[in-house]
């Protein structure tokens, strides 16, 4: 069963066509780099990717659940970075996580392994606001991997993560199907065994790495 | 059920603990409104004569425009932070999550009444009595459950500072008027106490359940 089976996927905001029929699949324990410029669609594949939006038009299957009428269900399965860490500022890096435990349904155990995964355990009692903004962003990333999710949706990660963003996004990929947004083509290579080019809205075709690399 | 009481308090720990810290809202709120009652003092020529008809409604605009800012906040921070998505992205039900918002900005607009009440006391010698705090209590329950909604369904909008309270004011008229009327009465007008405590409660129990019914659908995208 592909983890991620997208048709057509449409979307207009308004009279701007942001994505026009993208078709993407992905199987099982398989990453997946989005590469594209600024405005190319990235993010809002994304989004839809992750649930966080409806299309306009398109048919998105996940896990073999219908992605567009079946969100809520399908949250458990999934984890989203998006641009924003979407922390909250006077709560502590330990915190957060616990509260988003509590949302999950998910024991408070797993805050001190995540934390500690991602590199913030030294800061677990400093309130988010406090933190840098490459730690924050390590926290989202916590937040996305807290319930074990069988799907990651990466919208650039790798923004504002110092040298060792390649080494951390392959601990929490490993294991985990991925879809990776990012400007960084050598990151795109060393983590996925595909990757997906957009321009303006159009998927220009996805193919393995060295074919694009080519 | 168990797992949407968890997430809702969740919520409201959160929102208070959040609040705590910062004492972002509560404050300006409490120092808002004792201000509001001070000009309301010398704005009219308060006597023993006059003051508990003067007192209610000086205690329900001072009241709704405070609730306003309680509410108004509730969810614009979460926008700004981009935490409602992280939020709304769990397995939890939005109704549950809607609820320990609610319940949060309640309980901050229940930390002003307590500045209030007294206040009013104070400055228009009106008395303060159990039977005033319990139709306050029962008309800030609906209020919040209202206010609550719009504030989540316009907290996206750039002029929400605009529309929450043309949204918001309109449904909170059978607050003010019901709940104005057991303040009197509980300030010593002749009137109907049990009556008016009666129907705050029916509205609470319409508003509280439709507002719940509706988060799902003004919070999931």
């Amino acid at each position: 069963m592909s983890t991620i089976v997208a048709d057509q996927i449409t979307q207009r905001f308004g009279s701007e066509l942001a994505l026009d029929a993208v078709d993407l699949a992905l199987d099982k324990g398989e990453h997946l780099a989005v590469l594209g410029d600024n405005g190319a669609g990235k993010t809002t594949l994304l989004r839809i990717l992750a649930t966080a939006s409806r299309p306009t038009s398109g048919r998105l299957e996940l896990f073999g659940i219908d992605g567009l009428r079946e969100r809520p269900r399908l949250r458990a399965l999934i984890g989203f970075v998006g641009h924003a860490p979407g922390l909250y500022p006077a709560l502590s890096a330990a915190e957060n996580l616990e509260f988003f435990c509590s949302l999950q349904g998910i024991g408070r155990a797993r805050v001190s392994e995540v934390l500690e995964l991602v590199g913030v355990a030294g800061v677990a009692r400093r309130a988010a606001g406090r933190l840098s903004r490459g730690e924050q962003q390590r926290l989202a990333i916590g937040r996305a991997i807290l319930h074990d999710p069988q799907l990651l949706v990466l919208d650039e990660p790798d923004a504002s993560l110092d040298s060792g963003a390649a080494d951390l996004l392959a601990r929490v990929m490993k294991g985990r199907s991925a879809v990776l947004a990012t400007h960084d083509h050598a990151l795109a290579n060393r983590l996925c065994q595909r990757t997906m080019v957009l321009r303006n809205g159009r998927s220009l075709g996805a193919g393995t790495r060295l074919r694009v690399v080519r | 059920m168990t797992r949407s009481v968890a997430v809702a308090l969740a919520v409201a720990r959160k929102d208070l603990t959040s609040e705590w810290r910062t004492r972002e809202l509560v404050p300006a709120l409490g120092q808002f409104i004792v201000l509001a009652l001070v000009i309301a003092n010398f704005a009219f020529d308060i006597d023993s004569q006059n003051a508990s008809a003067i007192a209610p409604g000086v205690l329900w605009l001072a009241l709704v425009f405070a609730g306003l800012v309680a509410f108004g906040r509730a969810f614009a921070a979460e926008r700004e932070q981009a935490s409602l998505e992280a939020m709304l992205l769990t397995p939890a039900s939005p109704t549950a999550i809607f609820a320990g918002k609610a319940l949060a900005a309640a309980l901050l607009l229940i930390a002003c009444e307590a500045v209030l009440l007294p206040a009013l006391a104070l400055l228009f010698g009106t008395p303060l009595n159990a039977g005033l705090v319990l139709a306050v209590l029962l008309a800030t329950v609906g209020m919040a459950a209202l206010g609550c909604l719009f504030a989540a369904m316009v907290a996206r909008v750039r002029a929400r500072e605009v529309l929450l309270p043309l949204l918001t004011l309109p449904l909170w008229i059978p607050f003010i008027v019901v709940g104005g009327q057991a303040v009197q009465v509980a300030m010593g007008a002749t009137g109907n106490y049990n009556q008016a405590v009666a129907l705050l409660i029916d509205f609470d129990i319409l508003f509280v359940v439709l507002t719940s019914l509706a988060a799902r659908f003004v919070l999931d995208d």
